[in-house]
């Protein structure tokens, strides 16, 4: 879906123009340049990804996701913070559709609590947010429809309210 | 080329940021240059070769009436070979096991022969048959020479004494006879005398015409000091080591090191540079569709390139200052550094291909760093097998850039007259630039998986 990988078999289909939506990943493993400063990954990605004010949407996405600002290189944040960058560089081309896979895997509450609050606002400006979790509470939070793979099969695809009362449900428990 | 521009500023900001790996680039390659030229050097200079004097050869030798020192006329000599004196057996045991490559043998006889200046002596060469059979034997046929000329001093005194007696007459030996000879002096004296004193004319005309041949013929014999001495060295060889550049600052291996230094940086970097977008895990979101594949892969080779540039300079300055230090004459041809830049550029730009091409299989920079290392040691010994020793080896060296690269610096440095040689190096650095990096380009995919 994110475009990084050649697909096996089938094909993805967006309901958007021509070229398709922009899209935001943001995977397990955060994608960021280790010998950079969190500054410098957000202003080359925000280049690169052809934004038009690269350096004040990178002063707003540090204040927007209380990025460390200290000239600090990225391989000696946190991984809190580290993943708080992959979400930020994933958001920067202003995406409409946002892949997140297994965002909150080494996050503490607080930091839960603010990535959905981000990825929220994608949403809210009529996009998606497709993220893959194994954790049941950020399902019945934030997800409107549920798809679950079991061994790489797929065996439900429905709302959240045929989820709760499905017996695939227990996948979770 | 915007995203080239923006990827190849940040590579070379994580490399600025290295300053440990930086001070490696520049000193690794000067003192690998150096050490690769003392070993080449020094390991083809003085292979162990055995002495062994059957015929007891004495401490003092006379020949010709000249007095030799044995030991010190081999030691002055034998500056092209260790000369290890050991008896026959061995010499023999160790020709066999590798201990020396040859062994030279003095016969019975052979001292004698020696003075009895009628039959030359022999020397026997004993080899074994491998590589270094053929250059102990010009080493030997060197020492031979060099023995030679020393010997036909004596020689030539020797001749020289003998023309003396037939000149102007005395008591002469040849093998242990004594014997007097009147000499042409004596003998036109005795002519003169014949002609003031016969009456016969049919007498004084015979010996008018003999003291005219004596005469012509001490005119003759008074030239055969020089023309001895140029029978015996038709060609003299007059060696001036102080001319020149020296060993070290030499133009070969200021274009040896330039050659190494960008085989090995280059093709690590740009290997490890493209292995690294997927250990970063970057390289997923980048061929998303903000950067593609080929732009990543000329992003590798330019950023080799122009650290090639940088080093080359470096190292072209370091060698030129040395050589304005140290006086050395020629020094460094200054006015020639525009062009070198054109080869560090297109040189870096091959081996970085190369790089991207074994960063693209290897797909971690680890691996990718320890493979391009495997795969550059060897095709760099190959560029340094000599057209003579292995065509086949030399040819396969033309896949890789190193025999290039240095053609290239060798000719812009130093040849009076060196387009034709820098069009056609030009040219294969080109062209193996872009088939390296189209391979690079093909294999890149594989970093996604």
């Amino acid at each position: 879906m994110a475009g990084a990988l050649d697909p096996s078999a089938g094909d993805v289909v967006s309901a958007g123009n021509g070229d398709g939506h922009r899209i935001g990943w943001v995977p397990q493993r955060p994608a960021q340049y280790a010998r950079l400063t969190p500054r410098e990954n957000l202003d080359l990605f925000a280049r690169l990804e052809s934004v038009s004010d690269p350096v004040a949407t990178t002063d707003s996405f540090i204040r927007i996701l209380e990025l460390p600002d200290d000239g600090r290189l990225t391989t000696h944040l946190s991984a809190g913070n580290q993943q708080r960058l992959n979400l930020a560089i994933a958001l920067i081309g202003r995406p409409e559709v946002l892949l997140l896979d297994e965002p909150t895997a080494s996050l503490d509450p607080r930091q839960r609590r603010r990535l959905w609050e981000v990825a929220t606002q994608v949403r809210e400006r009529e996009g998606a947010v497709v993220f893959a979790t194994q954790n049941l509470e950020e399902v019945e939070h934030f997800a409107g429809r549920v798809v679950v793979l079991l061994d790489g099969a797929l065996v439900f695809d429905g709302s959240l309210e045929e989820f709760s009362n499905s017996p695939e449900a227990d996948v979770f428990a | 080329m915007r995203n080239i521009r923006l990827l190849l500023v940040k590579d070379l900001r994580v490399l600025a940021r290295s300053p440990a790996l930086l001070a490696a680039l520049v000193v690794y390659p000067l003192v690998f240059a150096a050490l690769v030229g003392l070993v080449v050097r020094y390991a083809s200079d003085r292979p162990r070769v055995a002495f062994v004097d059957i015929d007891h050869l004495p401490e003092t030798l006379t020949v010709g009436g000249q007095r030799f020192n044995v030991p010190r006329v081999i030691g002055q000599v034998k500056g092209s070979v260790d000369l290890v004196q050991m008896p026959e057996a061995e010499a023999n045991h160790q020709l066999s096991t590798g201990g020396v490559v040859a062994e030279i043998v003095v016969p019975s006889g052979f001292a004698s022969k020696l003075r009895g200046m009628v039959e030359s002596p022999r020397l026997v060469l004993r080899t074994t048959q491998g590589g270094l059979s053929g250059r102990v034997e010009q080493q030997t046929q060197a020492l031979v020479y060099e023995l030679n000329r020393r010997l036909q001093t004596a020689y030539i005194k020797a001749n020289l004494q003998y023309v003396n007696l037939i000149l102007n007459g005395g008591k002469g030996t040849f093998l242990g006879d004594e014997f007097d000879v009147l000499g042409l002096s004596g003998a036109a004296q005795a002519l003169d005398e014949i002609q003031r004193t016969s009456s016969d004319p049919a007498v004084v005309a015979r010996a008018a015409e003999l003291s005219n041949f004596v005469r012509q013929a001490r005119l003759a014999l008074g030239a055969s000091d020089e023309s001895l001495h140029a029978t015996a060295n038709p060609i003299e060889l007059q060696i001036d080591r102080k001319a020149g550049r020296t060993w070290l600052l030499s133009a070969q291996l200021q274009a040896y090191a330039l050659g190494l230094t960008l085989a090995f940086i280059c093709v690590l970097l740009a290997a490890a540079a493209l292995a690294a977008e997927r250990d970063e895990n970057v390289i997923g979101r980048l061929a998303r569709g903000s950067v593609r594949l080929r732009e990543l892969v000329a992003v590798k080779v330019l950023l080799a390139a122009l650290v090639a540039i940088a080093l080359g300079f470096v190292i072209a300055l370091v060698f030129g200052v040395l050589a304005e230090v140290f006086g050395v004459a020629g020094g460094e041809p200054w006015e020639r550094l525009p062009l070198l830049v054109v080869g560090l550029a297109l040189a870096g730009a091959a081996f970085g291909a190369f790089g991207a091409l074994i960063g693209a299989l290897a797909k971690e920079a680890r691996t990718a760093v320890l493979v391009a290392f495997l795969a550059a040691l060897p095709l760099v010994l190959l560029g340094l097998v000599p057209e003579a020793a292995a065509r086949v080896a030399w040819w396969a060296a033309h896949a890789f850039p190193f025999r290039h690269s240095v053609d290239f610096f060798q000719a812009a440095l130093y040849d009076t007259d060196p387009w034709g040689a820098l069009g056609r190096q030009a040219a294969w650095l080109l062209g193996l630039g872009l088939a390296f990096g189209a391979a690079a380009r093909l294999s890149v995919r594989r970093l996604l998986s």
